[in-house]
Protein backbone atom coordinates (compact mmCIF):
# COMPACT_ATOMS: atom_id res chain seq x y z
CA UNK A 1 0.00 0.00 0.00
CA UNK A 2 1.28 3.72 -0.84
CA UNK A 3 1.90 5.79 2.15
CA UNK A 4 -0.60 8.49 0.21
CA UNK A 5 -3.26 5.83 -0.22
CA UNK A 6 -2.98 5.27 3.48
CA UNK A 7 -3.25 9.06 4.59
CA UNK A 8 -6.28 9.15 2.49
CA UNK A 9 -7.62 6.28 4.21
CA UNK A 10 -7.16 7.98 7.25
CA UNK A 11 -8.55 11.38 6.32
CA UNK A 12 -11.69 10.07 5.33
CA UNK A 13 -11.94 7.79 8.84
CA UNK A 14 -11.68 11.42 10.54
CA UNK A 15 -14.01 12.97 8.44
CA UNK A 16 -16.53 9.83 9.22
CA UNK A 17 -16.78 9.38 5.60
CA UNK A 18 -18.22 5.33 4.84
CA UNK A 19 -15.75 3.59 2.19
CA UNK A 20 -14.11 0.76 1.42
CA UNK A 21 -10.17 0.02 0.72
CA UNK A 22 -9.92 -2.46 -2.57
CA UNK A 23 -6.69 -4.49 -2.39
CA UNK A 24 -5.43 -6.57 -5.71
CA UNK A 25 -3.42 -9.29 -3.61
CA UNK A 26 -1.74 -10.80 -6.68
CA UNK A 27 0.49 -7.09 -6.85
CA UNK A 28 -0.35 -5.48 -3.99
CA UNK A 29 -2.31 -2.16 -5.62
CA UNK A 30 -4.75 -0.65 -3.80
CA UNK A 31 -7.16 2.22 -3.85
CA UNK A 32 -10.28 3.53 -1.93
CA UNK A 33 -14.00 2.96 -3.17
CA UNK A 34 -16.50 5.62 -2.68
CA UNK A 35 -20.48 4.96 -3.83
CA UNK A 36 -20.75 7.10 -7.15
CA UNK A 37 -17.05 7.08 -8.01
CA UNK A 38 -15.35 5.39 -10.70
CA UNK A 39 -12.77 3.08 -10.15
CA UNK A 40 -9.29 2.52 -11.67
CA UNK A 41 -8.91 0.12 -14.81
CA UNK A 42 -7.46 -2.46 -12.45
CA UNK A 43 -10.97 -2.82 -9.98
CA UNK A 44 -13.13 -1.39 -12.84
CA UNK A 45 -14.70 -5.11 -13.75
CA UNK A 46 -15.23 -5.76 -9.93
CA UNK A 47 -17.29 -2.68 -9.43
CA UNK A 48 -20.61 -4.76 -9.03
CA UNK A 49 -19.14 -7.42 -6.36
CA UNK A 50 -17.15 -4.70 -4.45
CA UNK A 51 -20.53 -2.55 -4.59
CA UNK A 52 -22.29 -5.47 -2.69
CA UNK A 53 -19.43 -5.99 -0.10
CA UNK A 54 -20.21 -2.39 0.43
CA UNK A 55 -23.41 -2.28 1.03
CA UNK A 56 -23.65 -5.71 3.14
CA UNK A 57 -20.44 -3.64 5.29
CA UNK A 58 -18.78 -7.04 4.36
CA UNK A 59 -14.71 -7.71 4.79
CA UNK A 60 -13.70 -10.21 2.51
CA UNK A 61 -12.28 -11.68 -0.64
CA UNK A 62 -14.11 -11.17 -3.63
CA UNK A 63 -15.13 -15.04 -5.07
CA UNK A 64 -13.30 -16.40 -7.78
CA UNK A 65 -10.68 -13.17 -7.57
CA UNK A 66 -7.55 -11.96 -5.50
CA UNK A 67 -9.79 -8.84 -4.85
CA UNK A 68 -9.58 -8.06 -0.64
CA UNK A 69 -12.44 -6.06 -0.05
CA UNK A 70 -12.45 -3.79 3.72
CA UNK A 71 -15.38 -1.55 4.45
CA UNK A 72 -15.58 1.29 6.48
CA UNK A 73 -18.69 2.19 8.27
CA UNK A 74 -19.04 5.29 10.46
CA UNK A 75 -18.73 5.30 13.87
CA UNK A 76 -22.16 5.55 16.04
CA UNK A 77 -23.37 8.03 17.53
CA UNK A 78 -23.96 8.37 21.19
CA UNK A 79 -25.36 11.32 23.16
CA UNK A 80 -24.72 11.51 26.84
CA UNK A 81 -26.58 13.11 28.90
CA UNK A 82 -25.29 14.50 31.75
CA UNK A 83 -21.53 15.37 32.45
CA UNK A 84 -21.11 13.41 35.47
CA UNK A 85 -18.41 11.27 37.09
CA UNK A 86 -19.42 8.37 35.21
CA UNK A 87 -19.46 10.20 31.60
CA UNK A 88 -15.90 11.04 32.15
CA UNK A 89 -15.55 6.93 32.28
CA UNK A 90 -17.70 6.50 29.30
CA UNK A 91 -15.61 8.87 27.78
CA UNK A 92 -12.39 6.58 28.42
CA UNK A 93 -13.27 3.48 27.29
CA UNK A 94 -15.27 4.72 24.22
CA UNK A 95 -12.15 5.87 22.80
CA UNK A 96 -10.97 2.41 22.05
CA UNK A 97 -14.33 1.50 20.29
CA UNK A 98 -16.14 3.09 17.31
CA UNK A 99 -18.24 5.38 18.98
CA UNK A 100 -18.81 9.00 19.00
CA UNK A 101 -19.66 10.44 21.63
CA UNK A 102 -21.77 14.04 22.43
CA UNK A 103 -22.49 15.10 26.00
CA UNK A 104 -25.09 16.95 26.55
CA UNK A 105 -25.56 19.05 30.30
CA UNK A 106 -27.18 22.45 30.59
CA UNK A 107 -25.21 22.74 33.92
CA UNK A 108 -22.17 24.99 33.67
CA UNK A 109 -19.98 23.11 36.19
CA UNK A 110 -20.48 19.90 35.31
CA UNK A 111 -19.38 20.54 31.74
CA UNK A 112 -16.39 21.88 31.91
CA UNK A 113 -13.60 22.24 29.73
CA UNK A 114 -11.53 20.90 32.90
CA UNK A 115 -13.54 17.34 33.85
CA UNK A 116 -13.54 16.74 29.88
CA UNK A 117 -10.63 17.69 28.17
CA UNK A 118 -10.88 17.20 24.08
CA UNK A 119 -15.05 16.75 24.49
CA UNK A 120 -17.07 18.75 22.67
CA UNK A 121 -20.04 19.24 25.36
CA UNK A 122 -23.26 21.08 24.59
CA UNK A 123 -23.87 23.38 27.50
CA UNK A 124 -27.17 23.55 26.86
CA UNK A 125 -30.66 21.95 27.70
CA UNK A 126 -31.56 19.18 25.50
CA UNK A 127 -34.20 20.23 23.33
CA UNK A 128 -31.69 23.05 22.33
CA UNK A 129 -29.04 20.78 22.14
CA UNK A 130 -30.43 18.21 19.62
CA UNK A 131 -30.38 20.52 17.43
CA UNK A 132 -26.67 20.44 17.18
CA UNK A 133 -26.84 17.14 16.99
CA UNK A 134 -27.94 14.78 14.15
CA UNK A 135 -29.23 11.51 15.28
CA UNK A 136 -31.63 8.82 13.56
CA UNK A 137 -31.80 4.84 14.71
CA UNK A 138 -28.78 4.20 14.36
CA UNK A 139 -27.85 6.72 17.48
CA UNK A 140 -27.92 6.16 21.17
CA UNK A 141 -28.87 7.52 24.31
CA UNK A 142 -27.06 6.95 27.25
CA UNK A 143 -29.05 9.52 30.22
CA UNK A 144 -27.28 10.02 33.66
CA UNK A 145 -28.41 12.42 35.20
CA UNK A 146 -31.72 11.33 36.67
CA UNK A 147 -33.21 14.50 37.02
CA UNK A 148 -36.41 14.63 34.86
CA UNK A 149 -36.12 18.29 34.08
CA UNK A 150 -32.75 17.40 32.13
CA UNK A 151 -33.59 13.47 31.21
CA UNK A 152 -36.89 13.66 30.75
CA UNK A 153 -37.12 15.40 27.45
CA UNK A 154 -33.78 13.95 26.12
CA UNK A 155 -35.62 10.48 26.52
CA UNK A 156 -38.56 11.47 24.63
CA UNK A 157 -36.16 12.78 21.72
CA UNK A 158 -34.68 9.34 21.88
CA UNK A 159 -38.31 8.17 21.45
CA UNK A 160 -39.44 9.97 18.65
CA UNK A 161 -36.34 9.66 16.93
CA UNK A 162 -36.23 5.50 17.23
CA UNK A 163 -33.08 5.19 18.52
CA UNK A 164 -31.21 1.88 18.65
CA UNK A 165 -30.52 1.87 22.12
CA UNK A 166 -31.57 4.14 24.50
CA UNK A 167 -30.88 3.65 28.58
CA UNK A 168 -31.24 5.67 31.87
CA UNK A 169 -29.76 5.44 34.94
CA UNK A 170 -31.84 5.21 38.18
CA UNK A 171 -33.21 2.98 40.76
CA UNK A 172 -35.54 0.38 39.97
CA UNK A 173 -38.09 3.25 41.90
CA UNK A 174 -36.89 5.77 39.92
CA UNK A 175 -37.56 4.26 36.87
CA UNK A 176 -41.04 3.29 37.93
CA UNK A 177 -41.51 7.42 38.88
CA UNK A 178 -39.48 7.76 34.73
CA UNK A 179 -41.88 5.08 32.65
CA UNK A 180 -45.13 6.64 34.40
CA UNK A 181 -44.48 10.29 33.63
CA UNK A 182 -43.72 9.01 30.02
CA UNK A 183 -46.78 6.81 30.05
CA UNK A 184 -48.69 10.38 30.43
CA UNK A 185 -46.71 12.22 28.08
CA UNK A 186 -48.43 9.79 25.67
CA UNK A 187 -45.60 7.28 24.81
CA UNK A 188 -46.95 3.53 24.32
CA UNK A 189 -46.08 0.61 26.58
CA UNK A 190 -43.75 -0.97 23.73
CA UNK A 191 -41.75 2.30 23.78
CA UNK A 192 -41.48 2.68 27.56
CA UNK A 193 -40.13 -1.10 27.67
CA UNK A 194 -37.15 0.04 25.10
CA UNK A 195 -35.54 2.11 27.25
CA UNK A 196 -32.78 -0.12 29.63
CA UNK A 197 -33.78 1.08 33.32
CA UNK A 198 -31.79 0.62 35.30
CA UNK A 199 -29.26 0.98 32.74
CA UNK A 200 -26.39 -1.23 32.07
CA UNK A 201 -25.81 -5.46 32.63
CA UNK A 202 -25.85 -6.61 35.76
CA UNK A 203 -21.69 -6.98 37.26
CA UNK A 204 -22.41 -6.00 40.45
CA UNK A 205 -19.68 -3.26 40.50
CA UNK A 206 -20.67 -0.08 42.74
CA UNK A 207 -17.56 2.79 41.33
CA UNK A 208 -18.24 4.91 38.26
CA UNK A 209 -15.11 3.18 36.21
CA UNK A 210 -17.79 -0.17 36.65
CA UNK A 211 -21.23 0.88 35.81
CA UNK A 212 -19.33 2.98 33.05
CA UNK A 213 -18.03 -0.55 31.95
CA UNK A 214 -21.88 -1.89 32.76
CA UNK A 215 -23.34 0.66 30.22
CA UNK A 216 -20.60 -0.13 27.83
CA UNK A 217 -21.21 -3.49 27.76
CA UNK A 218 -24.56 -3.24 27.41
CA UNK A 219 -24.72 -0.67 24.42
CA UNK A 220 -21.96 -2.80 22.53
CA UNK A 221 -24.20 -5.76 23.23
CA UNK A 222 -27.25 -3.82 21.77
CA UNK A 223 -24.93 -2.71 18.97
CA UNK A 224 -24.41 -6.37 17.65
CA UNK A 225 -28.44 -7.27 17.83
CA UNK A 226 -29.08 -4.52 15.19
CA UNK B 1 -24.01 -4.36 12.47
CA UNK B 2 -21.05 -6.22 11.07
CA UNK B 3 -17.81 -4.18 10.60
CA UNK B 4 -15.60 -4.74 13.35
CA UNK B 5 -14.92 -1.51 15.51
CA UNK B 6 -11.79 0.31 15.14
CA UNK B 7 -8.59 -0.95 16.46
CA UNK B 8 -6.49 2.48 15.25
CA UNK B 9 -3.73 0.04 13.52
CA UNK B 10 -3.60 2.27 10.40
CA UNK B 11 -3.24 5.35 12.11
CA UNK B 12 0.09 3.86 14.03
CA UNK B 13 1.04 2.13 10.40
CA UNK B 14 1.23 5.73 9.46
CA UNK B 15 2.90 6.79 12.39
CA UNK B 16 5.28 4.39 12.19
CA UNK B 17 5.65 4.45 8.12
CA UNK B 18 6.01 8.64 8.17
CA UNK B 19 8.86 8.59 10.28
CA UNK B 20 10.63 6.80 8.08
CA UNK B 21 10.56 2.93 9.36
CA UNK B 22 10.00 -0.13 6.71
CA UNK B 23 6.66 -0.99 7.91
CA UNK B 24 4.77 -4.15 6.68
CA UNK B 25 0.81 -4.01 7.59
CA UNK B 26 -0.54 -7.86 8.08
CA UNK B 27 -4.36 -8.11 7.71
CA UNK B 28 -6.46 -11.46 7.63
CA UNK B 29 -8.22 -11.55 4.26
CA UNK B 30 -9.79 -15.36 4.63
CA UNK B 31 -11.15 -17.66 7.61
CA UNK B 32 -12.20 -21.00 8.00
CA UNK B 33 -13.81 -23.08 10.42
CA UNK B 34 -13.16 -21.27 14.02
CA UNK B 35 -10.35 -18.78 14.06
CA UNK B 36 -9.79 -16.18 17.16
CA UNK B 37 -9.63 -12.92 14.67
CA UNK B 38 -12.44 -11.59 12.28
CA UNK B 39 -11.72 -10.60 8.32
CA UNK B 40 -9.70 -7.28 8.62
CA UNK B 41 -8.26 -7.59 11.62
CA UNK B 42 -4.56 -6.26 11.60
CA UNK B 43 -1.02 -6.52 13.14
CA UNK B 44 1.65 -3.72 11.86
CA UNK B 45 5.66 -4.47 12.20
CA UNK B 46 8.68 -2.64 11.48
CA UNK B 47 11.91 -4.34 10.44
CA UNK B 48 12.98 -4.64 14.13
CA UNK B 49 10.11 -6.55 15.02
CA UNK B 50 8.49 -4.28 17.20
CA UNK B 51 4.42 -4.89 16.15
CA UNK B 52 1.13 -3.86 17.29
CA UNK B 53 -2.57 -5.12 17.17
CA UNK B 54 -2.80 -8.76 16.42
CA UNK B 55 -4.40 -11.66 13.91
CA UNK B 56 -5.29 -14.26 16.09
CA UNK B 57 -5.15 -14.74 19.48
CA UNK B 58 -1.33 -14.70 19.64
CA UNK B 59 -0.77 -18.40 18.12
CA UNK B 60 0.76 -17.11 14.66
CA UNK B 61 2.51 -13.19 15.88
CA UNK B 62 5.67 -14.59 16.19
CA UNK B 63 5.53 -16.30 12.79
CA UNK B 64 3.80 -12.87 11.15
CA UNK B 65 6.76 -10.98 12.27
CA UNK B 66 9.06 -13.40 10.93
CA UNK B 67 7.54 -13.03 7.68
CA UNK B 68 6.53 -9.39 7.72
CA UNK B 69 10.80 -8.72 8.29
CA UNK B 70 11.48 -11.16 5.31
CA UNK B 71 9.70 -9.04 3.50
CA UNK B 72 11.26 -6.22 4.09
CA UNK B 73 14.72 -7.76 3.75
CA UNK B 74 14.08 -9.32 0.53
CA UNK B 75 11.93 -5.58 -0.65
CA UNK B 76 8.40 -7.70 -2.13
CA UNK B 77 5.86 -5.72 -1.99
CA UNK B 78 3.47 -8.04 -1.00
CA UNK B 79 2.63 -11.81 0.13
CA UNK B 80 -0.48 -14.45 1.26
CA UNK B 81 0.91 -16.40 3.81
CA UNK B 82 -1.90 -19.03 5.37
CA UNK B 83 -1.82 -20.87 8.74
CA UNK B 84 -3.83 -24.36 9.33
CA UNK B 85 -4.36 -26.16 12.76
CA UNK B 86 -1.54 -27.17 14.70
CA UNK B 87 -0.19 -30.28 16.29
CA UNK B 88 0.30 -29.37 19.47
CA UNK B 89 3.02 -32.15 20.36
CA UNK B 90 5.16 -31.34 17.74
CA UNK B 91 5.18 -27.49 18.66
CA UNK B 92 4.53 -26.06 14.93
CA UNK B 93 3.27 -22.39 14.42
CA UNK B 94 -0.50 -22.95 13.54
CA UNK B 95 -4.11 -22.62 15.44
CA UNK B 96 -4.88 -24.22 18.40
CA UNK B 97 -8.39 -23.69 17.58
CA UNK B 98 -8.42 -25.59 14.67
CA UNK B 99 -9.29 -22.65 11.85
CA UNK B 100 -7.45 -21.98 9.27
CA UNK B 101 -7.08 -18.10 8.29
CA UNK B 102 -5.21 -16.49 5.18
CA UNK B 103 -3.42 -12.95 6.23
CA UNK B 104 -2.13 -10.78 3.48
CA UNK B 105 1.45 -8.91 4.04
CA UNK B 106 2.07 -5.61 2.13
CA UNK B 107 4.92 -2.90 2.46
CA UNK B 108 4.01 0.65 3.29
CA UNK B 109 5.93 2.11 0.75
Amino acid sequence: MKLETLKEILKKKSSKTEFAIITNLKNGVSEIFEPGKSLSEEFENYKKYIENFFSLKKNGVIENSEIFVETYIRPIKVVVVGAVHIAQYIVDFAKSLNFEISIIDPRGYFASEQRFPDMKIINKWPDEAFKEIKTNENSALIALTHDPKIDDPALQHALNNKFYYIGALGSKKTHENRCQRLKESGFNEEQINSIHGPIGIKLGGKSAPEIALSIISQLISETYKK
Amino acid sequence: MKSSFDEKILDEAHDWASSNQKVVLATVIQTWGSSPRQVGSRMVVNEKGDFSGSVSGGCVESAVVRECIELIKENKPCKKIEFKVSNESAWEIGLACGGEIAIYLEQIN
